[in-house]
């Protein structure tokens, strides 16, 4: 049975330098034992070169790296008690499934006799028991990704690592092996760090969620806290879409603030806002929509797409023009009709002020 | 989040910035092979050609009193000798003439046989065209220069001495000018080089749009409009990269001049630097050598320039390109009886008339007892120093044995260091390194086979410092040869070490295996093919090579290639054939063995 011993990580002023060009310039972080924690952010945003640092792929150019205390900054990667599976797999193409996973088991030493029993344990575990024999090619990408998996995991890491694991596999087997794998590091408990640009993957797998920009992290926390209480502009379009308006703290009673948009008056919860202007992130989903002139914010309908199961709306206010999605299929207002804005309590947020 | 109470690690400077990205750089060998392998590179490849241009300028031992000079100090004397004084003009204007003459004749008729016959093969409806896009492109896997005995075997005349050629024993004495120099030279080149054009030519044609002409004539352009603004402007980088590439081929072609141009002194640039070892003028030589690299640079260094032209038509053959064949009609036979005539003239021919050479007593004579077998397997021949025939000579199988040790050691050499640049050049975490490794290993591409011989001989004949002199040993064949594959082997293991990415050794590495054991059990297997075909490409290569061996060979260490020449110098015609036929025979079965261990065509795709 494989027995996973969970560390922590942690980044102590992690410098990162590529010739003239600085990918991360002071990086710390620290994840706890037995969570997924995602590195999630836009291309180029230094989450796969922090993942590689992690993995000892890449040497930081200052600071310390530490896995489950223990300081690995100058370790390469076969020194290091981590396992990663790769965007591609990285599967070895001239090995069967069962080497592959035995690959990492006779490298530590072990038995070619021991190291193929531990591998047909992993491969069962990931649901590809009696497979061992098949080369990577005769796989299907699914399958693949889970032989993958079960040679990092037979390791028995204290960290396993995560680059973009999905970003091969079409959206619905996607959907499938991110619960799987959500499912194994529960169950099994082991710390994971993962690396998406997907904020539906990052929302759907993670403990914490580590949103990276330039190399810095823009807002860490968890799936809820950054979806409905984004720091920035950045975070609030970068987690699900988002209009980001103009509005006025005008009072604050605990834990709530009375805004203003325009002329709507509104509640929300307050976060770290004070008194005086501020903006406002609002999910498409968030606003009501009515059609005519009501008590309300006046808005003015720019376009309307029908998708299906939801209508998509572009509308004139006087605070901007916003992006509005509507379930209400059987109901579309046409271009260059009048509506009338409100707000619901979930999905908007204060960003800054 | 960014900032922490974490105790700072501050960035390194200085001298400890660089301690750190050593002891990084030491914890893997990548690191340590890759300045290994650069030390080893620049001594076999940079030094040499240092050395014989340091040659051109310096004083040589016995020039002395014409030189008004010590050994060794500066002189532009080698300079003035070759370009400006009285016997320039043999040395090197008439040979430099030559072989612009030869070269740009060759092209002409290349282009305009190869050309058409690309066309044909790849956008008509010919007869044959698969059998003919393989056909048409076996000259280029025989020595060039088997034509060349090919041609004397049938022209020569009474100008030089030894047994006449068939038209001469038949009494019809072929003139000079058919018989030796620029005519004979410039045909055989010019078939010789004529699949370069089919294969470079045709794979543009094939890769061309034909929705691309469709939409000019839809535009409303004429036939010959179509053809001359959107047709030649698109085929142009591959046309004149395959003029680049025959030119540069010329310029260091050693063999063909020799066999046809000596009886007439009819001397290139090659052939003019051969002399000046011979006649031990080693400061001429350094010049001439350095005059046929200058060429060659500048010549790949504008295929280079096209090269990038050439990038930027890279829409060409994007998806849902149609490539519709042209309907000869009731040309489809002429067509056809054209392509067969051109392999019957560049292929059949020659190989018949060596092969019946080698089997005739008298040239010329088809009767039934003019035939023999004795050239090949006879015994005690009235010949001086060819007693028996040549499957039972020693010096020939000396010869064979000395081309597979010595090809097969430098191709096998060439090809592990050409994997392991490819490695070190993907992996090393310093770029520099990366960077010289891949152009130091790219140099003997820009200079021709004889001036890089040259250059070993330069730097090779005598004692230098702990490493002796190594002229008249099997070494600097061996060295010679594996620098001069490098090339080929650094950009064969560049593109499969690209091709296969960090990700599969990376995985391995995470999973904690050593470096070694990340070499042996995943690298080499899965580059197993490309080090195979980086192997036997250059050992084909090689066993047809001749201007590398012409020069640092002694008969100790003939090899096949040699051998039939110093039977040419000795007039042994049917032997020489008999020679020339066997490597033809090896370089062509080596060339259908790689193509079916590595399953690719060199004239792939062009005919379907």
């Amino acid at each position: 049975m494989i027995n996973q011993k969970a560390g922590s990580v942690t980044f102590e002023n992690v410098k990162k330098a590529f010739g003239a060009f600085t990918a991360i310039p002071d990086l710390s972080l620290t994840i706890e034992p037995g969570t997924l924690v995602t590195l999630l952010g836009p291309s180029g945003c230094g989450k796969t070169t922090t993942l590689r640092m992690l993995a000892g792929l890449e040497h930081p150019t200052a600071g310390r790296i530490l896995i489950g205390g223990k300081d690995v900054t100058m370790l390469p990667a076969n020194e290091r008690d981590v396992s990663m599976v790769f965007q591609s797999y990285a599967l070895f193409p001239h090995m069967s499934s069962l080497d592959n996973v035995a690959y990492g088991l006779e490298s530590s030493g072990l038995s070619r006799k021991e190291a193929r029993e531990r591998a047909e344990e992993g491969l069962a575990l990931v649901g590809l028991a009696g497979m061992g024999g098949r080369l990577p090619a005769e796989l299907s990408g699914g399958q693949q990704q889970r032989v993958a998996v079960a040679r990092a995991l037979v390791l028995e890491p204290q960290v396993l690592l995560l680059d973009e694991p999905l970003s091969n596999l079409d959206a619905r087997l996607r959907r499938r092996v991110r619960t799987e794998i959500r499912e194994l590091q529960q169950r099994l408990g082991f710390t994971a760090v993962y690396v998406t640009h997907d904020q539906d993957e990052a929302l759907a797998v993670s403990d914490r969620i580590i949103v990276m920009k330039d190399g810095e992290i823009a807002q860490s926390g968890a799936p809820r806290e950054l979806y409905e209480f984004p720091a920035s502009s950045f975070i609030a379009d970068f987690m699900g879409e988002a209009n980001v308006i103009a509005c006025e703290v005008v009072g604050i009673d605990g834990t709530e603030a009375d805004i203003r948009i325009g002329s709507l008056k509104h509640r929300v919860p307050a976060g770290r806002a004070r008194p005086g202007a501020a903006s406002l992130a609002v999910r498409p989903g968030a606003v009501t929509l009515a059609e005519g002139r009501g008590e309300g914010l006046a808005g003015r309908i720019l376009h309307s797409a029908y998708l299906g199961d939801h209508v998509e709306y572009e509308v004139e206010t006087d605070v901007g023009t916003l992006f509005i999605v509507d379930h209400a299929v059987d109901r579309i207002l046409p271009a260059a009709s009048d509506a009338t804005l409100g707000f619901k309590n979930r999905g908007i947020a204060l960003i800054s002020n | 989040m960014a900032t922490s109470d974490a105790a700072v690690a501050p960035a390194p400077v200085g001298g400890a910035r660089w301690r750190y990205r050593l002891r990084l750089a030491l914890r893997e060998p990548t690191t340590v092979i890759a300045v290994l392998m650069a030390a080893l590179f620049a001594y076999l490849i940079v030094v040499p050609i240092l050395s014989i241009l340091s040659d051109a300028a310096t004083v040589q031992f016995g020039d002395e009193r014409r030189t008004a000079g010590e050994t060794g100090s500066v002189t532009i004397y080698y300079l003035y000798r070759a370009f400006a004084s009285p016997v320039a003009h043999d040395l090197f204007w008439e040979p430099l003439l030559n072989t612009l003459k030869v070269a740009f004749g060759a092209i002409a008729i290349s282009l305009s046989v190869g050309g058409v016959l690309a066309w044909l093969i790849a956008r008509t409806d010919m007869f044959g065209r698969r059998w003919f896009a393989t056909a048409l492109i076996v000259p280029y896997m025989l020595p060039a220069w088997t034509f060349a005995l090919a041609w004397t075997t049938l022209f020569k005349n009474r100008t030089v001495g030894g047994q006449p050629g068939w038209f001469e024993a038949i009494g019809l004495s072929p003139p000079d000018w058919l018989a030796y120099g620029q005519v004979p030279i410039t045909i055989i080149l010019a078939l010789h080089y004529t699949p370069f054009v089919i294969l470079l030519f045709g794979s543009a044609l094939r890769r061309f749009d034909s929705q691309l002409e469709d939409s000019a004539r839809i535009l409303g352009a004429p036939g010959r409009v179509v053809a001359l603004q959107i047709i030649l402007p698109l085929m142009r980088p591959a046309l004149l990269s395959a003029v680049l590439l025959i030119f540069a081929k010329c310029l260091g072609e050693f063999g063909v001049p020799y066999v046809l141009g000596l009886p007439v002194k009819f001397d290139v640039l090659a052939t003019s630097l051969y002399r000046s070892i011979g006649s031990r003028q080693t400061g001429v030589a350094g010049v001439l050598a350095g005059a046929i690299m200058l060429i060659g640079v500048l010549a790949i260094m504008i295929d280079a320039h096209l090269a990038r032209e050439a990038r930027r038509f890279v829409t060409v053959g994007s998806k849902g390109a149609m490539n519709r064949l042209s309907r000869l009609k009731s040309w489809r036979w002429p067509a056809s009886g054209f392509a067969a005539a051109i392999f019957i003239v560049s292929v059949g021919m020659p190989l018949l008339t060596l092969a019946l050479s080698t089997v005739m007593h008298q040239p010329g004579s088809f009767a039934l007892s003019n035939f023999t077998l004795d050239y090949w397997i006879g015994r005690d021949l009235p010949t001086v120093a060819m007693r028996t025939g040549i499957l039972l000579s020693p010096d020939l199988w000396q010869a064979a044995w000395n081309t597979i040790t010595i090809v097969g050691i430098a191709s096998v050499c060439s090809g592990i260091l050409g994997v392991l640049t490819g490695y070190v050049v993907v992996r090393t975490t310093i770029r520099p390194l990366a960077i010289f490794l891949r152009q130091v290993t790219f140099m003997p591409y820009l200079v021709p086979g004889i001036a890089f011989a040259a250059a070993y001989l330069s730097l090779f004949a005598v004692q230098r410092g702990p490493i002796p002199g190594l002229y008249g040993t099997t070494l600097i064949l061996i060295l010679a040869l594996m620098a001069d594959q490098m090339p080929y082997a650094s950009r064969a293991g560049i593109s499969a070490m690209m091709q296969l990415g960090k990700d599969p050794e990376e995985a391995a590495q995470i999973v904690g295996a050593g470096w070694f054991r990340r070499m042996t059990s995943i690298v080499i297997p899965i580059q197993k093919g490309s080090l195979v075909t980086g192997i036997l490409l250059p050992f084909i290569s090689g066993i047809k090579g001749l201007s590398l061996f012409v020069i640092l060979a002694v008969p100790a260490t003939d090899v096949l290639t040699t051998f039939s020449l110093r039977l040419v110098d000795y007039n042994y015609t049917q032997a020489a054939n008999a020679v020339v036929l066997i490597i033809a025979g090896l370089a062509y079965g080596g060339t259908v063995l790689a193509q079916r261990i590595t399953r690719t065509n060199l004239a792939e795709g062009l005919g379907n």
